[in-house]
């Protein structure tokens, strides 16, 4: 049975959440989507599709518990969807921001934030750093749960569960289903977590869409291999429109001109990373659009009004998701 | 006679590591950091660049004497250098070495990704590597950059 955190013994606050589910996350770490299994998703889709309908009364739930915000990079939408889902629990905010105003911008090192916010008495850490790695680094420095917001070009693990609950609610299921992941998948963040964590369901494809300069990163590649996921590197920009009818979800990310050494290979592609209508009319009727946003010029304005772009739902789901995350891990188990 | 033993007299005491690439004992010197030792020892190294060998057609030769080689760096040795043989040399008698390989390389290796955590100068964050055997890589703990283990000697901290 799950029950609220702070000082409220063990009062259901989810009421018609299976009581059967152990709460496997508390004072979990959540570091990598390789770290979940398929049954920590699937707590996490369950509470958050309870907090989202209203179901569990979840607005004291963090009462007396604090949580930190350390954005070492800029964030717009984790940074306050974790702001406002920890807020609405109920539970207090620290947060660094902006770096250039903290003593980060006078050299003060990761670790030593992180020692200092952990002497404030602080119960999670969620963080945002450039470094590959760090937050690992930092969940091996300090005995309270961290939550990566994104490390590097590394992982984004709870972008990949709000995308994977987007995949869920819209296409009913997250077993036997075909994504296409089109642009920069080599410096994006999104792409390897989203790949791990789609390895934990069954029957998934997976068609890397990128020039090779921008392909799917090694050990992503070898991470599906070993878990038997079925994936195609698609690396000539004319075969996109061949593999658009095999999809039901298409997954774009922002192709950044400064990854090209050579700018005159970033004009003759760019044009064929571009979604709109016409690459859209190659794909099935109900083809799923995503993106994690921001988005430049990838990403037509034209398909914002189609049932197709699911991006501005997928946006909102951060909020119930990380809601979700935040409770079960401070939440506690009765 | 073997060509190095024109060379060099034996030692009585050390570590003899032979079937050295040639040319490559320099990595193999990086990798021991020997220069972190205590300067005041009596350790000496005998360096053969090149000799004549039957088995690899050329190789190098390193020869420490009065110093033993650890397991942990026999391990990455014999991951790196896989032809390589180590013998612990004691009053005389030689006693072939083979180590196992290593399941974890901690704090020898610097990371080839720039932006991994263990890159930032100033972060008390080791370099840790998994050792992935069949797919021929090490894995970096932090990051999870992939490293060909033929690379490792490229990325070796000194």
């Amino acid at each position: 049975m799950l029950s609220r955190g702070g000082d409220s013994g063990n009062k259901n606050i989810l009421g018609s959440f299976p009581q059967q589910f152990e709460n496997t996350l508390a004072g979990r770490d959540i570091i990598s989507c390789r770290d979940f299994s398929r049954e920590d998703v699937e707590l996490v889709f369950g509470v958050a599709e309870e907090i989202e309908s209203g179901v569990a009364g979840v607005e004291d739930a963090l009462r007396g518990k604090k949580v930190a915000l350390i954005f070492a990079e800029p964030s717009t939408r984790t940074f306050q969807s974790f702001y406002v889902a920890a807020k609405s629990l109920g539970a207090d905010v620290i947060s660094i921001h902006d770096p250039s105003i903290s003593s980060m911008a006078k050299g003060e090192t990761l670790y030593d934030t992180v020692k200092m916010i952990e002497g404030y008495g602080v119960d999670c850490i969620v963080l945002r750093h450039p470094a590959r790695g760090s937050a690992k680094f930092v969940a091996e420095s300090t005995s309270i749960p961290v939550i990566n917001a994104g490390s590097g070009s590394q992982e984004h693990p709870t972008q990949a569960l709000l995308d994977t609950f987007t995949i869920k609610k819209k296409l009913g299921r997250v077993d036997n289903f075909s994504m296409g992941m089109l642009g920069d998948l080599r410096f994006s963040r999104t792409i390897p977590s989203l790949c791990y964590l789609l390895s934990k369901h069954d029957g998934v494809r997976i068609f890397f869409m990128a020039p090779e300069l921008l392909q799917v990163r090694r050990e992503v590649e070898l991470h599906l291999s070993q878990r038997g996921v079925v994936f195609r590197k698609v690396v000539k920009s004319e075969e996109i429109r061949e593999i658009m009818p095999e999809l039901d979800v298409l997954y774009v990310t922002r192709i950044q001109k400064e990854r090209f050494p050579d700018l005159t290979e970033y004009e003759k592609v760019k044009g064929s990373y571009i979604v709109d209508m016409k690459l859209l009319s190659y794909g099935k009727k109900e083809l799923g659009v995503m993106h994690p946003l921001p988005r430049v010029d990838e990403l037509s304005p034209e398909v914002d009004s189609l049932p197709n772009a699911w991006y501005f739902e997928q946006a909102r789901n951060g909020l119930p998701i990380r809601k979700a995350l935040l409770y079960l891990i401070l939440g506690g188990v009765a | 006679m073997s060509g190095e033993s024109l060379l060099v007299r034996k030692i009585d005491w050390g570590t003899v590591l032979d079937h050295i690439p040639a040319w490559r004992a320099n990595q193999v010197l990086k990798l021991l950091n020997l220069e972190s030792l205590n300067r005041s020892s009596d350790i000496s190294v005998i360096v053969l660049y090149n000799v004549p060998s039957k088995k690899l057609g050329r190789k190098d030769i390193v020869k420490l004497y009065h110093h033993m080689v650890s397991e942990e760096e026999a391990k990455i040795l014999a991951l790196v250098f896989p032809q390589m043989t180590i013998n612990y040399i004691r009053d005389w008698k030689v006693e072939k070495h083979s180590p196992g390989l290593p399941e974890k390389i901690i704090g020898k290796i610097r990371c080839p990704e720039t932006t991994c955590i263990t890159n930032y100068e100033r972060e008390p964050a080791t370099p840790r590597y998994i050792v992935e055997r069949e797919h021929g890589v090490v894995v970096c703990e932090y990051c999870d950059t992939l490293l060909e283990i033929s690379r490792i000697p490229d990325f070796l901290k000194g």
